[in-house]
């Protein structure tokens, strides 16, 4: 554990009627960096310069997630952070409309912050929070490479009721930097930064179905207006959103079903989990024989499975031009033996332990999504991107070893 | 087939359901009660309403879309009307979440204070 010395000094101590005082002037102050490294270079208040410094390179890895608002990017958050360990929780003591989230390894920022206009602004001059134009790249690039150098930052807070720009809170650097939001693989410089990104992909059907569920109790609300909504948004979901897909590392794509004809319900979901191929500390998930096509129905004499019942698909693909390798799951899960048989069925999950991902799947059995392929997607990608984190450490740490050898 | 999952306990492996478990997310730990009598809240399992104030935010946005759209409904200002009723259903779907999470006043209780008895949990 690094321990890092902050020497701040408070300007106009020496002003020209001022009693001298014996305090000292400069403030010691003790930081433990427990991911090794940290930096705090305060430029942006003005008022005290605040700089910290600690010698050992910081890792943090950054991990990007887009999807269009109600697209469950929250779910997958919780998830996510789950399998890391630890709840996380948003900045105690702070602004309690903060959009961060903490725990022991993780910090989730919403790109939501990063709006260079507010709700007024983007009224007035006739603009989406999806519009590029109505948000500051430049100040998302610069924080999160401060981050990922190991420096903290004062990022500003969206506040999603009020629609204005909150006070900044300070974000240090964790061990895993997950940035959510409508556009983390928009920017070419932010997307540079990213170690990984996945994009969830959510058909205009079970868009639909969702926004559904979610604003129907609503006061106001009626199925026109949630049509209304989704249909105003939708050229520019479609020019600035869903391009970002193809630069994913990572797409859950989520679709009506096909077990049961012309089913325009929502409720049974096919969902597709697209890996590429060749990605570096990425291996992707197969089904029984990597790099095979194949076409699986688990339900049979060993698993009895409930109506519509379970299919499974995998195989290579292009998407985008990219080699990829695709999962897709469509149905849903029943009983506990279900998920354990396809658990058991299932290679390079990442998993610490035979049956990890029934477990997280269990444990949070009351997200949206615990018994179908959202969830257990979900789950997988958060076993991907611990191992990806932990690859990444142990290759630093090889290296500082390498580099004290010689 | 081996059928056991560490942290999971599967007394009656074909009977156990999904279902049942979405119903009990906490069945893997027994929590152990303090035996000292103490009333028992019991929480009926509906969903939360959205706060007033973030509940009238939507309604007056859709309000203002449908006005902003009736001359032009493809102007930038009804298409920006649209998205400010989207940001605001989002919100207001967080803080509902928000409440159904913080709902429980022993599982708030237990966040800061994991230590002490009543929040201990026991592994199988």
């Amino acid at each position: 554990m690094a321990i890092c010395t902050i020497l701040q000094t408070a300007p106009s101590l020496h002003s020209p009627c001022s009693i001298p005082t014996s305090f000292p002037q400069t403030q010691v102050i003790f930081y433990t960096c427990s991911n090794g490294g940290m930096r705090v270079n305060s430029r942006r208040g003005g008022r005290s310069n605040l700089v910290v410094s600690c010698s050992a390179d910081s890792n943090t890895v950054v991990i990007g997630l887009a999807a269009d608002s109600g697209c469950g990017k929250s779910t997958f958050m919780r998830r996510l952070t789950s399998v890391f360990g630890g709840a996380a929780e948003p900045p105690k003591g702070g602004n309690p409309d903060s959009n961060t989230l903490i725990s022991d390894t993780t910090t989730v920022i919403c790109l939501d912050d990063y709006h260079s206009l507010d709700r007024y602004g983007r009224k007035e001059k006739g603009v989406t929070a999806l519009d590029p134009r109505a948000n500051n790249f430049d100040l998302m690039y610069e924080q999160v490479k401060a981050i990922k150098e190991g420096q903290a930052v004062e990022k500003p807070i969206y506040n999603h009721v009020t629609g204005i720009l909150d006070p900044p809170e300070l974000i240090t650097p964790p061990k895993i930097l997950v940035i959510e939001g409508l556009h983390p693989m928009f920017d070419p410089r932010v997307r540079e930064l990213l170690d990984f990104s996945i994009y969830l992909d959510i058909s205009n059907e079970v868009k639909f179905a969702w926004k559904i569920q979610r604003d129907m109790a609503e006061r106001g609300h009626s199925l026109e207006s949630i049509k209304a909504s989704i249909e105003a948004r939708k050229p520019d979901f479609d020019a600035y959103i869903d391009p970002q897909k193809k630069y994913a590392d990572a797409v859950i794509e989520v679709l009506p079903t096909q077990l049961i004809p012309d089913d325009n319900e929502g409720k049974v979901l096919r969902v597709r989990l697209i890996m590429k191929e060749g990605v570096k500390y990425f291996t992707p998930v197969y089904l029984f024989d990597e790099g095979s096509t194949i076409s699986w129905i688990p339900c049979g004499r060993k698993l009895s499975c409930s109506y519509p019942g379970i299919k499974f698909f995998y195989g290579p693909d292009t998407y985008f031009s990219n080699e990829v390798s695709v999962l897709e799951m469509d149905g849903q899960f029943d009983k506990l033996d279900e998920l354990i048989y396809v658990e058991s069925h299932l290679s390079n999950l990442s998993a610490k332990y035979y049956g990890e991902v029934t477990q997280q799947m269990l444990k949070h059995a009351d997200f949206p999504g615990s018994n179908n392929g959202t969830g257990l997607f979900q789950t997988i990608v958060g076993l991907k991107i611990r191992d990806l984190y932990e690859q990444i450490v142990a290759e630093k740490a090889a290296t500082t070893v390498e580099a004290a050898k010689a | 087939m081996a059928t056991t999952v560490p942290g999971v306990s599967l007394s009656a492996p074909r009977a156990v359901t999904l279902k049942t478990a979405l119903l009990r997310p906490q069945s893997s730990h027994a929590r152990l009660l303090p035996l000292a009598p103490r009333r028992r809240i019991v929480l009926v399992a509906s969903s939360p309403s959205t706060p007033p104030e973030i509940s009238d935010k939507v309604a007056d946005s859709i309000k203002a879309a449908e006005e902003a759209c009736a001359g032009d409904p493809v102007s930038g200002e009804c298409v920006a009307a649209w998205d400010e009723v989207e940001e605001l259903s989002a919100a207001a779907s967080h803080a509902r979440d928000n409440l159904k999470a913080n709902s429980d006043p022993l599982e708030n209780y237990c966040k800061d204070n994991p230590e002490t008895d009543e929040c201990r949990t026991y592994d199988n």
